[in-house]
């Protein structure tokens, strides 16, 4: 009797151990990929998954940073100082080091929508699953990527943990709004040009704003973005103008002086009232603890008077606080992009 | 085909110069705002007078004044510029395959420029980074074909080498970019007129002017380029000198409208052999006319690209949709294409 | 028009050029001859300027042709080429409107009376019907006729053609010939020719000058100058200079 517990034990846990199970994925490409539900080696150059992997505690399982949140990210190394560490495995947006990686043999490798050659790339010279995953500016999307990470990583717990976070700040945020009649209708300058804009930025609707962009076709597959036309904008004529924020002060053409100066947009009510703001937007796509201040911040700009109890410096420390177990790197964005400048009260 | 009559010339000059006028004026008409004709001539009109200022509303004259007229304009030049370029540069070379983006010029140019954009910031002109390159890239070309005999192929090979070594340096700065200049690089590389304002004509507009005047002013000492060297030279012309001056005339021309608007391929390339085809290869005529119609053709081009569809197409995709099969078609008739 | 040679120099690989000494006589046609190779046109693109970089002195009228403006040298010396290699096909009142290019400037397009010339010219040479045709339909015989008439409204004094009688059939050398005959006796022109056809220098030629590889061999007066040790010389094979009817023939 004792022999049989001890066998059915064993074989119990020799099952669990071996039988890995796979899970199907169709990605944003239409792309259907196989992928084991438990992986301990990742690889990913789409930096909105780099941290969801690590604020869900799992920057351990990386082994490999790709050129974006090395070079260009501003808080990769204050929430990931590990990530100093780790390998470069491409050098530019338009190219991956292919043998190292690999070399380094991961059991999946995330990219972006946009980069539809690197999936094509991989495939031809391994069998490593390749994801093409984004949010696509989505908070669906983007609570299933962190579902889908809390699986394969087996940190579920947490992932719960954060997406209800995530969610009771919508809900509060959504709560207030919903009483207001009138949104404004919100144009977005992104991508240092003053016509590219996306086509679906849900931190602006949950805010209680419309996107006068929102429901256009993106310019190619795998992209949120569009390019519009100056005279589209003026016919749209928004209550407000939102400019690309994550770039670094020093580094922007589209300001907020630039476009109240443009002597096209003269006529329009958001130039007259200078209602021209500055707001994060995409930086690669998303960094969620990010997005979720923003979202804070984009309903205390479009509805004031219900907003007037938050202090937004002390919401986006305690948002980064749950994502990432400190607020120093809130502290560090906001003080990288000069928010202070912003009217950000 | 060679003994056109007179009136014929003439009658087809009046049509080549009013045509771009009427397009003008329906391009005035095209865009995502509408406006009818009444208020498009109203406002027009505003410009002269300021008596009807009043009745217009604001957003009519910034529509009309501040972004469909510098649009028109912009179009309207690079589009003669380009095409008096290639026209010279075939009269030069003695080839009707030739042109600004053969010649590596385009490709220098836009390396130049994005150069400028991505390293030198809003402080520096572009057009001036923009010329240098355009007129290394092309002095590069005739000096590594000039010893094997600059018949064309050679010509040809030696462009696209160049071409290949300044898209290669552009590969690297844009890899050297950051991703704010990188983007505005990406978009500036398509080639279209979407963002083109007063300020887009008032830097580009003198260069590529000052280049088809003297390009212009050259063009019957062009026919005697075309003869040869050895003929020109026999009949007086400082040969080394007159080539280099058309060849700087040029670049300032193409490098100026590529500055400011990207690289719009093709035009430079079928224009004159339309004008060839109408009014003969006296470049009296084709000169003039190549800018006529040159001009015609892009705005009409730019018209469709955003007119057409709710986003713009850059300009760039339609003159290579119309040009390559011209292209094709002429590389055909080779034999009797300056007929 | 006087021209002076002194002590012409001009080298390129596996070749030079050296005129000591050469007076060609104004007003008179003067034919050079020799051997393929000899530098006959090499010498004629110096005389005009196509070939630059030579040391020593040409002088027009006592006037160096080196430091010449080359508009002021092309309203003086005019060059007929061997051979053209046209690409575009202009017409031909055009084309020969382009000999009145030294006498243009850069704001200065060609006049009526440019035009005026031109059809001249072309009256002169023989071309009657040129209205609608161009350049590229002509035969080569007819080209080089209109050729001429360019060079004939260049209005020099001096000529100079590489070869005028090549490709052509006998009975357009002769036109050709005798046209260029007018062009002295009629026109006074001081013509210099490169010929290959030694029967056709004798005939019509003033003065003959012999080249063979770069050097000049003899010049002077074609009675004067012929003779069959020249010949030999300068053609490494033995000719016999035969007189039928008055005029000197070359036997090979």
């Amino acid at each position: 009797m004792r022999f049989l517990k001890l066998f059915l034990i064993f074989s119990f846990l020799f099952s669990s151990i071996t039988f890995s199970n796979e899970i199907e994925i169709k990605d944003e490409l239409g792309r259907v990929v196989k992928i084991k539900e438990n992986v301990e080696r990742i690889i990913s150059l789409q930096p909105e998954i780099t941290r969801i992997i690590v604020a869900i505690g799992c920057g351990g399982k990386l082994v490999g940073k790709d050129y974006f949140v090395h070079k260009h990210d501003h808080i990769f190394y204050s929430i990931f100082p590990e990530g100093k560490t780790l390998p470069l495995v491409s050098r530019s947006g338009a190219d991956i080091n292919l043998e190292f990686i690999i070399k380094l043999n991961p059991d999946i490798i995330f990219v972006s929508p946009t980069d539809s050659w690197m999936v094509d790339k991989i495939e031809k010279y391994s069998k490593i699953p390749v994801l093409a995953l984004s949010s696509m500016g989505s908070f669906e999307k983007l609570k299933e990527e962190m579902k889908l990470m809390g699986v394969i990583t087996r940190k579920s717990e947490r992932v719960s943990e954060l997406i209800n976070y995530f969610e009771s700040k919508i809900k509060f945020l959504e709560g207030r709004v919903s009483v207001e009649e009138k949104k404004p209708r919100v144009y977005l300058s992104f991508w240092s040009s003053l016509i590219r804009t996306p086509v679906h930025y849900e931190p602006v609707n949950i805010a209680g704003g419309i996107n006068v962009a929102e429901g256009l076709s993106p310019s190619y597959e795998g992209t949120v973005g569009t390019v519009v036309s100056i005279e589209k904008i003026i016919k749209w004529n928004p209550d407000i103008i939102l400019i690309h924020g994550n770039y670094p002060p020093e580094e922007r053409t589209i300001t907020v002086e630039s476009v109240l100066s443009d002597k096209r947009l003269g006529s329009l009510g958001a130039i007259k009232k200078k209602k021209v703001y500055y707001t994060f937007g995409f930086w690669f796509w998303w960094d969620p603890a990010e997005v979720l201040f923003e979202t804070v911040y984009l309903s205390k700009l479009f509805h004031p008077s219900r907003f007037s109890d938050i202090d937004i410096v002390k919401e986006g420390k305690e948002i980064f606080k749950k994502f990432y177990n400190e607020s120093r790197t809130f502290e560090l964005l906001f003080k990288r992009l000069k928010c202070n400048e912003w009217k950000i009260k | 085909m060679n003994g056109k009559s007179n009136k014929r010339i003439k009658i087809g000059f009046l049509l080549i110069i009013i045509l771009p006028v009427l397009v003008s004026i329906i391009s005035l008409l095209i865009g995502s705002y509408p406006i009818s004709f009444k208020d498009v001539l109203k406002t027009f009109l505003s410009i002269f007078s300021s008596a009807g200022l009043k009745e217009i509303p604001e957003v009519y004259r910034d529509i009309i004044l501040k972004i469909r007229l510098p649009r028109i304009i912009l179009a309207l030049t690079v589009g003669a510029s380009l095409s008096v370029s290639g026209a010279s540069l075939q009269a030069l070379f003695r080839n009707p395959l030739v042109n600004e983006y053969i010649l590596g010029i385009s490709s220098g140019a836009a390396f130049g420029a994005s150069l400028s954009i991505v390293f030198f910031g809003k402080g520096f002109p572009v057009e001036l980074a923009s010329f240098i390159f355009a007129f290394i890239a092309f002095y590069s070309v005739l000096f590594i074909a000039k010893g094997t005999g600059s018949d064309v192929i050679s010509l040809l090979l030696t462009g696209v080498i160049v071409t290949a070594f300044f898209t290669s340096l552009l590969t690297m700065v844009e890899f050297l970019a950051n991703p704010y200049s990188l983007q505005s690089l990406f978009f500036w590389l398509m080639g279209s007129f979407s963002l083109a304002g007063w300020k887009e004509v008032l830097y580009s507009l003198p260069f590529m002017f000052i280049g088809m005047t003297f390009l212009f002013l050259y063009r019957w000492k062009m026919n005697v380029l075309s003869l040869g060297d050895e003929e020109a030279k026999a009949l007086g012309l400082n040969v080394k000198l007159e080539k280099l001056l058309i060849m700087i005339a040029t670049t300032i021309a193409t490098s100026s409208a590529i500055s400011a608007t990207g690289i719009i391929g093709w035009v430079g390339l079928i224009i004159p052999h339309i004008s060839r085809m109408i009014f003969g290869v006296d470049n009296r005529k084709v000169i003039p006319a190549s800018a006529f119609i040159g001009a015609t053709f892009l705005l009409l081009a730019d018209d469709f690209s955003r007119g057409i569809t709710s986003f713009e197409i850059p300009v760039g995709i339609f003159t290579s949709i119309i040009g390559i099969p011209f292209f094709i078609y002429f590389l055909k008739k080779s034999g009797k294409l300056w007929a | 028009m006087k021209v002076k040679v002194r002590e012409l120099f001009f080298s390129y690989p596996n070749f030079t050029l050296k005129v000591k000494d050469l007076n060609f006589e104004s007003s008179k046609i003067t034919s050079i001859v020799g051997p393929n190779g000899a530098g006959k046109s090499t010498f004629l693109k110096c005389l005009c300027m196509i070939n630059t970089g030579w040391k020593g002195a040409v002088l027009i009228n006592g006037e160096d042709l080196y430091g010449m403006k080359g508009s002021k040298r092309a309203q003086i010396i005019g060059y007929v080429p061997q051979e053209q290699n046209l690409i575009f096909n202009f017409s031909i009142i055009d084309f020969v409107l382009m000999g009145r290019t030294p006498y243009l400037n850069l704001l200065s397009k060609p006049s009526k009376k440019d035009l005026e010339m031109a059809e001249e010219a072309l009256k002169f040479v023989g071309i009657k019907d040129y209205k609608g045709r161009g350049i590229l339909e002509l035969s080569s015989g007819e080209r080089r006729l209109v050729l001429i008439a360019r060079t004939i409204v260049q209005e020099p004094e001096i000529l100079l053609m590489d070869e005028p009688t090549s490709f052509l059939d006998p009975k357009h050398e002769i036109e050709i010939m005798e046209l260029i005959k007018s062009l002295s006796a009629k026109m006074g022109k001081t013509v210099i020719l490169t010929l290959h056809n030694l029967d056709l220098a004798i005939k019509y030629s003033d003065n003959l000058v012999f080249m063979k590889e770069g050097d000049i061999v003899g010049s002077g007066r074609t009675q004067e100058v012929l003779s069959e040790e020249i010949l030999e010389k300068v053609y490494d094979i033995k000719m016999k200079i035969v007189e039928i009817n008055g005029h000197r023939v070359i036997l090979r």
